[in-house]
């Protein structure tokens, strides 16, 4: 029969520390472990994973059905321009984005990513058939969509691997609109002005750059922390 | 004639023909609530004298779980409401327990059965969702599958009280939605509206659910609780409120703000119904430190006058009418179902889950029949997983074993550890089971 020194509460099922105050319980006169079965089995439980075959079927058909109906409609009663291209992408777009939902296979989310980027790349170019050119794909389209690809990436990998407390995510979701802003600024002025000169998108930096100082500092220094804490308690 | 009675009272309780049942007033708000790592899951667990043979458990489990059609059902989703449908796949099936119990329970998940069984030592463990029925009616189930594994191990067991006899139907009350038989008050009393202090700590990875028991002598809290002039559950409420003023004390805020608890209040005791579903109600003994200090007599004092007060027929059925309201709404119920969960859930997150900051529920003492005592050690209960960061706390008694149970998800267990601190210095013995370890 054990005891926490600290608490006064009598310590059952072989715990080897006080669970309120993770005090740990020796014995000096029993050094040696008495076996106890505890009063919780050590093993973790996992949740059955949900079958999702069912609704990425019925996406699937639902997507199939109306872009193979659109594709019809279009050739056969509203041939002027191929409008059904639009339907079609929008389809094979909306089907890749929910896979992770509804496909049952795991794949790191970087890949689902990949995948989104490349669609949505693939629906644009599809697009550039419904309008005068291909120039506003190639020069603003494509790359706008690999800037996006590349943000959302380092945003995944930043959650997954680096801090992710609420002022941490704070800082990469106000840098990703920063340089998602400045990027898209840029690639609308190399098409019409063909040199880059940042206008509103400058001032969105500027705003980006003094919160994520912010954040920074507050982040960083301890001691900026406490003295914030000191001077506004009352 | 006897057959014909058997007949009439079969055909009395076909609810909706035996296909469906709606869900009760309560149950409609927690499948709202289900998110990846949260289900409104509680666990009702008994301690046996003997070692559980889980063969002789499962035959246990078919053969009483029949006996209870609302525990034998799936949830299913309709275009304005959920409800629950008769679940004739195999299972439930028992298994070993495991360390972190009230894991989130999917809907399609373990043959879309909403209970699970599990054992371990001498232990059998129920966990059921709440939409299908509150604690009353999850230990009817647990104690009626126990005392039919008793029997199996060719003991003799009588029915009562909570023990049911799984030979007869079920009868209508014990699958009647009690509220809407009680939701007839005149006027209806406004909610609690102020936001009470929510525990700081720091969130436990998922699928974690740390568990503190202390287990102690129903006859020493009840002498402590007398000396107060207070019951056990005043007096234990007093203690939680006094554990969190503690803890609110020890961290830095801008500002105060109340401390509440939510504590269930079983409404059979009030409007007579035998329903197995869920019929409780919650209410909000609160302490304002903002008033000034209070002193844990004081405190003790509040609890008891805020009982008084608010624990009597009258004011419960104005507050089963409040809630009623809204569901009988005709506007509310036409609306679809998936809006309803859209503003339910932000609702509940936005507001009614700040009302409170931590949970409270007192299952009583339980009553078993006179043959099934000699092979119960004690009892457990746990509330199951906090919605937000906080400590849910549920207290059983069964003989001279008085049973309390803190359920938390966060690492820090300081509300825990103020808690059966001050019943130590008053003098109560206090044994501590946990399912907590630190990761080496």
């Amino acid at each position: 029969m054990s005891y926490c020194v600290n608490c006064g509460v009598e310590l059952g099922g072989g715990l080897e520390e006080c669970p309120l105050c993770n005090t740990p319980v020796i014995n000096p006169k029993e050094l040696e472990k008495v076996t106890v079965r505890p009063a919780f089995p050590r093993e973790k439980g996992q949740a059955e994973p949900i079958r999702k075959k069912d609704m990425w079927l019925l996406i699937t058909v639902v997507a199939v059905v109306t872009a193979v109906t659109c594709v019809l409609l279009n050739i056969l009663v509203y041939d002027s321009s191929p409008w059904s291209l639009a339907i079609v992408g929008a389809c094979a777009l909306l089907w890749v984005m929910l896979i992770p939902a509804t496909v049952p296979l795991k794949f790191p989310v970087y890949i689902y990513l990949f995948w989104d980027g490349v669609m949505l790349s693939v629906y644009l170019y599809m697009l550039t058939y419904m309008t005068a050119g291909q120039v506003w794909f190639w020069r603003l389209g494509l790359p706008f969509v690999i800037l996006l690809t590349v943000v959302a990436e380092v945003f995944a990998f930043c959650m997954k691997h680096l801090p992710r407390g609420f002022l941490v995510t704070a800082l990469y979701i106000i840098t990703s609109i920063g340089v998602i802003c400045s990027g898209l600024e840029s690639l609308i002025d190399l098409i019409v002005l063909e040199r880059i000169s940042l206008k509103w998108s400058a001032i969105v930096l500027t705003v980006c750059v003094i919160i994520d100082a912010t954040i920074v500092t507050l982040l960083s220094v301890k001691r900026f922390r406490n003295a914030i804490r000191r001077r506004l308690h009352f | 004639m006897a057959v014909k009675e058997t007949a009439q009272k079969k055909k009395s309780t076909l609810h909706h023909g035996n296909d469906w049942y709606k869900l009760d007033l309560s149950a409609i708000v927690y499948p709202t609530l289900q998110r990846r790592d949260f289900s409104s899951v509680y666990r009702l667990s008994l301690l046996l004298r003997e070692e559980v043979e889980p063969d002789t458990l499962q035959k246990a489990v078919d053969m009483a779980l029949p006996r209870f059609p609302t525990y034998k059902a799936s949830i299913r989703k309709g275009v304005f409401w959920r409800y629950l449908e008769p679940n004739n796949r195999p299972g439930p099936f028992v298994q070993p327990d495991i360390k972190n119990p009230c894991m989130p329970m999917p809907f399609k998940a373990n043959n879309r059965y909403l209970i699970r069984f599990y054992y371990y030592g001498n232990r059998i463990s129920l966990e059921a969702h709440h939409s299908l029925g509150d604690g009353t009616g999850g230990m009817c189930v647990l104690l009626t599958v126990a005392a039919t594994y008793l029997r199996l191990k060719g003991y003799e067991i009588e029915n009562g009280g909570f023990v049911k006899d799984i030979h007869s139907a079920p009868e209508e009350g014990e699958l009647e939605d009690a509220y809407m038989k009680y939701a007839n008050a005149k006027v209806r009393p406004p909610r609690p509206s102020e936001k009470a202090y929510h525990v700081r700590g720091t969130k436990e990875p998922f699928y974690t659910l740390n568990i503190v028991d202390g287990i102690m002598s129903a006859s020493e809290v009840m002498a402590v609780a007398k000396k107060y002039n207070a019951t056990i559950t005043e007096y234990l409420n007093a203690v939680l409120l006094y554990a969190l003023l503690q803890k609110q004390e020890a961290e830095w805020h801008l500002r105060l703000k109340p401390v509440a608890i939510a504590m269930p209040v079983n409404l059979r005791r009030f409007f007579p119904s035998n329903t197995l579903r869920n019929f409780i109600t919650m209410i909000y003994p609160s302490v304002d430190p903002r008033l000034g200090e209070y002193t844990f007599e004081e405190i003790v004092v509040h609890v008891h006058n805020y009982m008084r007060y608010y624990i009597n027929e009258k004011l419960l059925r104005g507050d089963i009418t409040t809630n009623a309201a809204t569901q009988s709404h005709p506007l509310i119920r036409i609306v679809p179902l998936f809006l309803k969960d859209f503003v339910v859930s932000r609702f509940y997150a936005a507001v009614q889950d700040q009302h409170s900051s931590a949970g409270l529920t007192n299952m009583g003492v339980m009553k078993v029949p006179e043959s099934m005592k000699s092979h119960i050690e004690r009892f457990d209960i746990c509330m199951g997983q906090p919605f937000s960061r906080r400590t849910n706390c549920a207290i059983i008694s069964f003989e001279d074993v008085l049973t309390i149970n803190f359920a938390s998800s966060i690492i820090e267990a300081d509300v825990e550890r103020y808690f059966f601190r001050k019943l130590v210095k008053d003098g109560i013995h206090v044994k501590i089971e946990s399912n907590r370890e630190r990761e080496e």
